[in-house]
């Protein structure tokens, strides 16, 4: 490990700023100066600096306080005080607010070197500690999939015990959940991890085209079918087929996939001649299709066929715990991205991240990490970085009458996906009249 | 090489014993191989005495060396007997800046052992030579080095300085050699 390391010296005395300054030079150390508290916290915004001498008595922000400050926001940086001999309880304090040690001036030249050797320790014990604690963090990973909270640990735990097995599962969740990373982790820890792993978006494509992606079709089997063509049943084979918004699907493809399920045989749009097929198929959907089954919009037994083994999913308000670790991804992730530093979140704003709702689950958050981080022109995500996040209508007041919250909620989903009265449909899980009607009744508008 | 580059300037300040000067420059042509010669001394540098402190500011010292304009000279070494420091230190035995022109040693805190017994003069003389090799250093940019066996090992006391040996370690002495040949 290199002993060089990013120093700043803080100090309004112009003498001492100097005379450290040359020592640190002297032992080939990157050395910055500032003559102020303020000083110091706005170059700490900029640069990282992993060790500090501070001054405790300062004009406008003493030592102590810019310790304090240095600790909630920098808690790696290490901070040695520096004080004038009388003052031995100040420099006490500071032990006991953070510093990692004390020194007296003038102080015998060896006593720095001293201080300078215990630095090096604790920054080789930090090193460690950091490695073992990235190690930790692999583990709470399951392939891009994070998470500590106990519900999380028990899907991880789930993962690899049905990927050994053939059955059809179901994930449920909301959206944003990261359904399909579950599904990829499945597929990757399963006997046909070698194979393709197909994702179809049933909400995406419409009724008339998904008989055709699916089955694939004969050349002249309909207007505009001038090639034979594979549908996804038979281009997965031996592989996994994730069939994602599983709720969307009509209920004529419902009879026709539990038919495939059930015969693992498909016939091309325009042919006579099954072909084997072999797939083992995940679905998933942020629907209650209990509920849909009562409404008999979807058949039981396919329900039953395509639920063999149910994942649900938490919604992420629901494992707070997850939230600093994902929160330390992204930001990783679009840091590296955009070649800036944007390294870490303020106490308050992570305390403000946990508060949050997330209606859009981890999706949202990882959008709102990114448009975060581009914003931002410091390396700290300040509470003002993530001021688009809506407050969550539960938090705002306690007194507001059910009418209310639903109004504000409809309001909230809208702005959401931008007055996309069919995203927000789906995602308020009513259909696009009840949608119109409502905002009617609340008399939403768009610029309200 | 040319004769005229490179050539240190010894400068006693005040009362230094005839010897110590002698014995610097001998260490530094016979460790560095390099060109020195003794100058004329400075009667004093009383503007550098601090009167809180007792003691002279090393840092104004070396401001005061660096006026001096000496022909042919590529760096000073100021030797003197008086108690230098620095702001933040207690004391100091010598001090270079990072790639300047003068340097000092003194033997003030150099004479006596930590219990303030007086110290053989080839002791002493082996000590100034230590600082003096090391400030050296810094004056060609040299930074202070891990390896307790080596010079540029920073000393902050007597039994570190009594430990270190009178020369640089293999990775200092190649850097000093490029320093040396590039100024
Ligand atoms: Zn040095
Ligand atoms: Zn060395």
């Amino acid at each position: 490990m290199d002993d060089k390391m990013s120093i700043m010296v803080v100090d309004d005395e112009k003498i001492v700023r100097e005379s450290l300054f040359h020592w640190f030079k002297k032992a080939g150390h990157k050395v910055d100066t500032a003559l102020s508290g303020f000083e110091a916290l706005e170059k700490l915004e900029k640069n990282n600096y992993e060790l500090m001498f501070v001054d405790i008595k300062m004009p406008g922000m003493n030592g102590i306080e810019l310790l304090g400050k240095v600790k909630t926001d920098y808690p790696d940086t290490i901070v040695i005080i520096i004080t004038a001999y009388g003052s031995i309880t100040s420099a006490i304090n500071a032990m006991k607010t953070g510093a990692s040690d004390y020194l007296l001036k003038p102080f015998k030249p060896d006593l720095l070197s001293l201080v300078m050797q215990k630095v090096v320790q604790q920054k080789k014990m930090a090193t460690e500690y950091n490695y073992l604690r990235d190690r930790l963090e692999k583990i709470n990973r399951f392939e891009n999939i994070i998470g500590q909270s106990s519900s999380m640990e028990k899907i991880f735990r789930l993962i690899p015990e049905v990927a050994q097995t053939d059955s059809s599962i179901l994930l449920t969740g909301e959206t944003g959940t990261g359904k399909e990373l579950v599904a990829k982790a499945i597929h990757a820890k399963s006997q046909r991890m070698q194979k393709p792993f197909i994702t179809i978006n049933c909400g995406a494509i419409p009724d008339t085209l998904m008989e055709s992606e699916l089955f694939g079709h004969q050349k002249g089997a309909f207007t505009g079918a001038v090639q034979s063509r594979k549908g996804f049943l038979e281009v997965v084979s031996g592989g996994t087929l994730f069939l994602d918004e599983i709720g969307e699907i009509s209920q004529k493809m419902q009879i026709d996939l539990l038919r495939v399920l059930e015969e693992k045989k498909i016939t091309k749009i325009g042919s006579t001649d099954p072909i084997d097929v072999d797939f083992r198929l995940i679905s998933a959907t942020r629907r209650n299709l209990e509920n849909e089954i009562a409404a008999n919009t979807f058949r039981e037994d396919f329900y039953y066929r395509i639920n063999v083994i149910n994942i649900h999913i938490p919604p992420l308000r629901n494992r707070k715990d997850d939230i600093p670790l994902l929160v330390d991804h992204f930001l990783e992730k679009y840091s590296q991205e955009i070649a800036r530093k944007v390294d870490r979140v303020s106490g308050e704003t992570l305390e403000q991240l946990k508060r949050y709702h997330w209606p859009g689950n981890v999706r949202e958050l990882e959008n709102a990490i990114e448009r975060a981080v581009v914003l931002s022109k410091s390396r700290t995500l300040k509470t003002t970085d993530f001021s688009f996040l809506q407050p969550s209508p539960v938090t705002r007041s306690g007194a507001l009458s059910l009418n209310e919250m639903e109004r504000q909620y409809i309001l909230e989903i809208l702005k959401q996906y931008g007055w996309n009265i069919t995203q927000a449909a789906k995602s308020l899980d009513i259909n696009r009249v009840t949608l119109h009607k409502k905002i009617k009744r609340f008399k939403l508008k768009k610029d309200a | 090489m040319n004769e005229k580059t490179n050539r240190i300037g010894i400068l006693p300040i005040g009362k230094v014993p005839e010897i110590v000067p002698q014995s610097i420059a001998a260490h530094i042509s016979g460790c560095l191989d390099l060109p020195a010669i003794i100058l004329p001394s400075l009667k004093n540098i009383a503007g550098c005495y601090n009167e809180n402190r007792f003691q002279y500011d090393v840092g104004k010292t070396l401001q005061t060396l660096e006026s001096i304009k000496f022909k042919d000279i590529d760096k000073i070494i100021g030797v003197s007997t008086v108690d230098l420091y620095i702001p933040i230190f207690a004391y100091v035995f010598g001090e270079a800046k990072q790639g300047g022109k003068a340097a000092v040693v003194s033997l003030y805190r150099l004479e006596k052992d930590t219990h303030g017994k007086k110290q053989p003069s080839s002791i002493v003389l082996e000590r100034a030579a230590k600082v003096m090799l090391h400030e050296l250093g810094h004056l060609y940019n040299l930074f202070h080095c891990a390896d307790e066996h080596c010079l540029m090992h920073f000393s902050g006391g007597l039994q570190d300085l009594d430990a270190s040996p009178l020369y640089f370690c293999r990775y200092c002495s190649k850097y000093f050699l490029d320093a040396r040949s590039k100024s």
